[in-house]
């Protein structure tokens, strides 16, 4: 009975973090200029890797493996911003101009 | 500590920069044997030498203080970034963006600290910093709700606090 509360809550997780990996998919491809889709690729990186590693280290129980995938999110804090920051940073030096607040 | 002189404050970071190194790969490999963890030492010891030969173990890039508070810090980062999270999800299903450039001031001390908050802006979905000033970030938004958040500057207080 335990058990299949364990994969009630893994399989809500991964769905929620399945959500916000469409959801940020979804944005890439719809929001209108470099810097609002760099956004949507943030979104990927935190809150849907977030989750479904969270939903991982609930299945997998407490051991030597969840502390394994516990370190997945804490490189990913490091290197993420890294990222999105060195593509901001070069399609502003570039002369890209973000669109203003013309958008619906 | 009453007032720690610089040498032993440095010698105490070295001996946590082993630890986290040792518990890391621990974590990775997980092996208890003897042989095995010896080895284990002779690599960490030979990351902790690489490490020091590239400057890495400077004063302000191995802050003691920080790693306490450092967990605490996470779980209210991870708070914020899924307030925005949602935030921004809603503003890429209903189409209402409005993006916009802001700049924002960083009050904290150090290098580490300026980082720190650069990340964490970043970190945040709907907030991204384009540029590091001395002092200031160029930030881009991608609604108005989102940047008044920032501007509210609660991030720059915690992050600054972080440091005390």
């Amino acid at each position: 009975m335990s058990y299949n509360y364990i994969e009630l809550i893994t399989l809500i997780l991964l769905a929620i973090g399945c959500f916000f990996i469409l959801s940020g998919s979804l944005g890439l491809i719809k929001l209108p200029d470099v810097f609002s889709r760099i956004h949507a690729a943030g979104l990927i990186d935190t809150l849907g890797s977030g989750f479904i590693v969270l939903a991982l280290i609930i299945y997998s129980g407490f051991g030597l493996l969840s502390l394994k995938l516990l370190l997945i999110p804490i490189f990913l804090i490091f290197t993420s911003p890294v990222t999105s920051h060195a593509i901001a940073l070069f399609a502003h030096e570039s002369g890209h101009k973000p669109k203003g607040k013309n958008k619906k | 500590m009453a007032k720690p002189n610089k040498d032993s404050l440095k010698t105490l970071s070295f001996i946590t920069y082993f630890i986290i190194l040792f518990v890391f790969w621990f974590i990775l490999s997980g092996y208890l044997k003897t042989l095995l963890l010896f080895f284990g030492v002779i690599s960490v010891l030979f990351v902790f030498w690489m490490s020091y030969r590239a400057k890495a173990l400077e004063e302000d890039s191995l802050p003691l203080k920080i790693i306490l508070r450092l967990p605490f810090y996470w779980i209210w980062l991870f708070k914020e970034i899924f307030k925005s999270g949602i935030t921004t999800t809603a503003l890429i299903w209903n189409g209402k963006y409005s993006p916009q450039l802001i700049t924002v001031k960083a009050s904290q001390k150090n290098r580490t600290g300026i980082a720190n908050y650069a990340n964490a802006i970043t970190l945040t979905p709907g907030t991204v910093t384009i540029e590091v000033d001395k002092k200031t970030f160029l930030v881009h938004a991608l609604s108005k709700k989102l940047s008044d958040d920032l501007q509210t500057d609660d991030m720059n207080k915690v992050i600054t606090d972080l440091d005390k």
